[in-house]
């Protein structure tokens, strides 16, 4: 891909966006409960959660197509909650590709340059360029109707980036293509935000989507922040179990902590993890459980089996409920259903929460 | 090759404003244009008309602020503090405008006009970019300029026929509506030339029609509360029937008429809608299509005019066959053949839609449940055909009640409630009593715009399904196939015949006398009447775009954006289509014949006239070319950095412009073919196609008229047929149900 137009490594138009004290009401309802967010100039946050939980409200609300009900909302400082979207130089990303079905790709790609009267050539060298970019070249007369919807999806994209916003804005943009495309072209959105560094915003509620592409993950429920944070520590350091659940697979059970071990059902786990001890609830994920048929270990049968190819998964009756695991590739050596095993933590995958 | 990016200024939330222009243009407008009139014409110029001659200290206020303002938009300020003083400056200046005008009832000139929506506009920028409105400038200022509108040319003149009826002379008494209620031609029951005692009779009626109603209320169980309401709704009933029959009166007669055509044009409006649906024979739906059509292209009281021909005193049935001198067409009988001629076709529209929400799925679902069709029609097809039949026989009765043209020329010695409007203001020249007549009448179709909502609440006339499944309807049984199709038979011939004889008569020296063949009464048309017709096609052409885009930014605003008052938007724009056109003319008449607001006397008035009645239809035909279009895409184009201007125009504007199409031809066709409110408004200079036509009826140029009509006839199917071929090249169905 060739750099071009829109190159700068260190995007100098690249601004932070920060939300202080944000609540949004839709009447009685209330969408976003007080959410202080800040995003970096230059990176992709995303915004994961449940259907309901305000994602899509916040981003409308950066946009300036909603205005909140309590708030501010700063673009690199600039205070521009009651500046008008139009004046807000953002682009967004929709769901529908919301592409003008009476214009070819050229004069969708083209229409934010013509309606801010930008000169003929400039435009189209802008858009020449933007097209090569996003691989779209030599579909410019076609009209948008006749594309297919990885193609729509990146009319979209181009439109927006022709633009050079300061902040650029995604609304679940993949949740319309089937699963292959959707990783193919998440790659390539974040190649090119990466490459153009631009601020992005990116509202999703496929965890592994957000944790594929992100700088920082936000998650939220019920319209306030659950956590925030980069999507490693999000996934080993989970503050709930909303957020363990959420993030990856994971199993929960009851335990002891003191004195650098985990006692669950008499079995004794060496663990480490400050700030926490007495009676708590324990989180393993799946790829944590290591099973073997004797010695040291909490008891455990085998309850099922099934090869996946690249994984197998298991499931194992214990004295705290049924656990999840997971293990790479075919794994013969497993025991079969119905076999006592004993089984034990990787600590790398576990944390303890609070009772 | 790298492209710079554009130099962005540092803080966006400040620099021009957009406001420099309307400021300029009201500045202009003011220093070069008459601020007040002498006379009618708008187009009067005098030096002596200048606001700084006529109100020189308003005039130097309004000037010092204004360019005050402009320097103010065209320099780098911040937004929101210019904001406010825009709106500060521009409502002080608004207000101190219309003040003026209002203490001194000076008649408005166009200089004011244009520099008060100009300081409305900067009102609008200033809301907008001061923060207190989150619109953006243009829909802020569309909101305020098209409110004015409404206010100005919807609510004020409907407020006035209220005022009118109560406040005489500047004091408030209820004589008026005493004596005009208590007139005989309000009601009058007792005749006192008849030996028998018509007041009994009526009575009599009122309470076994009350007995009935009871007794039918009582079957669906004994309760109070329903027993009551028979008992209530039968005794309404039975009066109204009673008063109609044996006594007289614009009240009783109006309701009457009413309740004969409802039901009646309701029955054939079903009978031609299953038709549609299930009917096996080709010929049947070619002729519905037809029928479909015909509303749009006849001028309203064009049956009426046929009907003279067969029916009337010396018409081919009641004199050549018959042999009879009779009066039998006018009065209540003639006016209700020639409304439900007319009404008809309307009625078929409405049910169309619902039975065309029948799904197949049902009734099959039925039959398989081994029910046979009698029980499957009652307890499957009638539940959901009841809303749509409501909805027709509510609007009928609305249609009957507002009727102009068929009882002027039908009438006879009746008295109407629609015509007694336009009697008192023309011929008592008693304009109080014009408007307690037009009060009664807006009240009892408000009354039954109060029904409807009450027995449908807020569903649509259409029951809500998905999309016309599979299935077939099952065929109507042979024998009522047959019955419902030689219903329509007859129809199609009657209403052939009518045409033809208008078609005939135009060729014709004197109908009935002289059936020689002629071209005169189209060479009296060429004289007389052309000028009339070119003047009314312009005005109504006119009015028509202006209505469709007007329509357009209102139903945008209605539909796509949220603002206090919104709601009050849609209602007011809608009430002109609820309110009878002769309560609208009369209205027009008593606000805008004197004071600030003169209007009478001019085309202007007649194409305002035009506009407001036209436009609802263009909303609701604009409203549902929206709700097919996604959202996104005007979000999408805002973010795109355009103004609301600029989506409206180029994303929004091509997407409806079938919508817009149809919406303009309809606006043309209802222009051109309306009577009842702008017979109150024509001046010498702007007479209409027609009220000349009505008048040569009434004087009796047979002849002429009908070449006049058959002109108008075949001109407004021409028009219809082109947009039809317009629409066709733009591979979009017209949206023509939606329109009528
Ligand atoms: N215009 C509106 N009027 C009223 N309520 C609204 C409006 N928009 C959103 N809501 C409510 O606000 C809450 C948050 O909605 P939002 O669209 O932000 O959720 P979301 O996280 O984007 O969900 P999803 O993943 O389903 O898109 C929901 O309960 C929703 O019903
Ligand atoms: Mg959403």
């Amino acid at each position: 891909m060739q750099p071009g137009v829109l190159s700068p490594q260190n995007n100098p138009a690249a601004v932070s966006v920060k939300l202080e004290g944000v609540v949004k009401k839709f009447g009685k309802v209330t969408a976003v409960e007080r959410v202080d967010l800040e995003l970096p100039a230059g990176k992709l946050v995303t915004l994961l959660g449940p259907s309901g939980c305000g994602k899509t409200t916040i981003l409308r609300m950066v946009a300036g197509l909603e205005r909140p009900t309590e708030g501010r909302i700063l673009f690199g400082g600039e205070d521009v909650t009651r500046l008008p979207a139009y004046l807000r130089d953002i682009t967004m990303m929709f769901q529908s590709y919301a592409l003008f079905p009476h214009m070819n790709v050229y004069q969708n790609i083209a229409y934010g340059l013509q309606v801010t009267r930008r000169p003929k050539a400039e435009i189209k060298e802008r858009v020449v360029q933007v097209v090569q970019q996003v691989g779209l070249s030599g579909l410019e007369d076609r009209p948008v109707a006749a594309l297919s919807g990885g193609q729509q999806q990146r009319v979209a994209l181009a439109r927006s980036l022709v633009m050079q916003p300061r902040v650029l804005l995604f609304d679940e943009p993949l949740s319309n293509l089937d699963a292959k495309l959707r990783k193919r072209v998440r790659e390539e959105i974040r190649d090119l935000q990466l490459e153009l560094g631009i601020t992005s915003l990116y509202v999703t509620h496929d965890q592994e989507e957000a944790m594929a592409i992100s700088d920082l993950v936000v998650l939220m429920n019920k319209g306030i922040i659950e956590q925030q944070g980069d999507p490693r520590t999000l996934y080993t350091r989970p503050i709930s179990r909303f957020a363990a659940d959420f993030i990856g697979r994971a199993n929960f059970f009851e335990g002891r902590y003191h004195g650098g071990y985990v006692e669950v059902a008499g079995y004794r786990q060496p663990y480490r993890q400050e700030g926490i001890s007495g009676q708590v609830t324990v989180m393993v994920r799946p790829e944590a459980l290591r099973i073997q048929p004797s010695g040291e270990g909490l008891e455990a049968t085998v309850h099922q089996v099934s090869f996946l190819g690249s994984t197998t998964e298991f499931s194992l009756d214990t004295p705290v409920g049924r656990l999840e695991g997971v293990v790479a590739g075919d794994a013969p050596e497993l025991p079969g259903r119905g076999e006592r095993v004993k089984v034990q933590f990787a600590p790398q995958g576990m944390f303890l929460l609070p009772a | 090759m790298a492209v710079m990016r554009q130099s962005r200024p540092g803080r966006i939330s400040g620099g021009r404003s957009s406001a420099w222009l309307p400021a300029l243009v009201a500045l202009l407008s003011l220093l070069m244009l008459p601020w007040g009139r002498t006379d009618r014409s708008l187009l009067e110029f005098d030096g002596k008309l200048l606001v700084l001659s006529q109100a020189p200290g308003l005039g130097v206020l309004l000037l010092a602020g204004l360019a005050v303002l402009v320097v103010a938009s065209l320099l780098h300020l911040p937004l929101v503090q210019r904001g406010y003083a825009l709106v500060g400056l521009g409502s002080a200046g608004f207000l101190a405008g219309v003040g003026w005008l209002v203490t001194t009832g000076v008649p408005f000139g166009v200089g004011a006009l244009l520099a008060l929506s100009a300081l409305l506009v900067l009102i609008g920028v200033g809301l907008s970019e001061s923060g207190i409105i989150q619109n953006d400038p243009f829909v802020t200022s569309s909101i305020l300029i098209s409110s004015l509108f409404v206010l100005l040319f919807i609510v004020y003149p409907l407020f006035t026929v209220l005022r009118e009826s109560i406040w005489i002379k500047g004091v408030f008494t209820l004589s008026k509506v005493q004596s005009v209620l208590g007139s005989p031609l309000f009601i009058s029951i007792e005749n006192p030339y008849t030996p028998q005692s018509e007041q009994f009779r009526v009575a009599l009626t009122t309470l076994a029609l009350g007995l009935v109603g009871a007794v039918l209320a009582a079957r669906g169980g004994l309760r109070a509360g329903r027993v009551f309401a028979g008992l209530g709704a039968g005794l309404v009933l039975g009066w109204i029937v009673g008063a109609g029959i044996y006594g007289g009166g614009a009240l009783p007669t109006s309701l009457y008429l009413a309740l004969i055509v409802a039901p009646i044009t309701t029955g054939l409006g079903l009978v031609f809608a299953l038709l549609e649906q299930r009917s096996r024979a080709g010929w049947v739906r070619r002729s519905l299509a037809i029928v479909s059509l015909l509303p749009l292209i006849t001028p309203p009281f064009v049956f009426a005019f046929a009907l003279i021909y067969w029916l009337g005193r010396s018409g081919i049935i009641t004199g050549d066959l018959l042999g009879l001198k009779s009066n039998f067409l006018f009065g209540i009988n003639g006016v209700a053949i020639a409304q439900i001629f007319a009404f008809t076709p309307v009625a078929f529209l409405i049910l169309r839609g619902s039975v065309q929400g029948l799904n197949p799925a049902f009734e099959e679902a039925s039959a398989t449940l081994r029910a046979q069709p009698w029980p499957t029609f009652q307890r499957i097809t009638w539940p959901l055909l009841r809303p749509g039949l409501a909805a027709a026989f509510l609007l009928t009765i609305i249609e009957s009640l507002a009727d102009f043209g068929n009882p002027m020329l039908l009438g006879g010695d009746r008295n109407f409630l629609a015509t007694e409007v336009f009697l008192a203001l023309t011929g008592r020249y008693d304009p109080n009593e014009a408007a307690v007549y037009g009060t009664v009448l807006l009240g009892l179709v408000l009354v039954v715009f109060a029904l409807q909502r009450l027995w449908l609440g807020n569903t649509s006339f259409v029951t809500v399904t998905g999309k016309p499944g599979g299935g077939n309807f099952s065929p109507l049984p042979l024998w009522l196939e047959r019955t419902l199709q030689t219903v329509l038979a007859l129809w199609g011939l009657a209403v052939v015949l009518l045409y033809f004889s208008i078609f005939y008569g135009s060729f014709v020296q004197i109908w009935g006398i002289n059936n020689s063949f002629t071209f005169k009464h189209y060479q009296d048309l060429t004289n007389l009447g052309l000028p009339v017709l070119l003047k009314t096609a312009q005005l109504a052409f006119i009015s028509a775009i202006i209505a469709t885009l007007v329509g357009f930014l209102i139903a945008y605003l209605v539909s796509r954006q949220q603002f206090f008052g919104r709601g009050l938007l849609e209602v007011g724009s809608m009430l002109s289509f609820a309110t009878p056109g002769t309560v609208m003319g009369v209205a027009y008449i008593l606000a805008f014949n004197t004071g600030p607001w003169l209007l009478t006397g001019t085309g202007i008035i007649i194409v305002l006239a035009l506009v407001f009645r036209n436009m609802p239809a263009a909303i609701r035909g604009v409203i549902s070319g929206l709700s097919q279009i996604d959202k996104s895409l005007e979000e999408a184009s805002t973010l795109l950095r355009a103004p609301s201007s600029t989506t409206l125009r180029r994303v929004l504007l091509p997407l409806l412009i079938p919508q817009l199409l149809a919406g303009m031809v309809f606006s043309f066709v209802r222009g051109m073919t309306a009577i009842s409110q702008i017979i109150f408004l024509i001046s010498p200079g702007n007479a209409l196609a027609t009220v000349l036509l009505l008048r040569w009826i009434e004087q009796g140029d047979l002849g002429r008229g009908a070449a006049m009509a058959t002109v108008m006839i075949f001109g407004l199917l021409a028009v219809i047929l082109l947009l039809f071929a317009v629409s066709r090249c733009f591979g979009r169905g017209t949206s023509l149900d939606a329109a009528v």
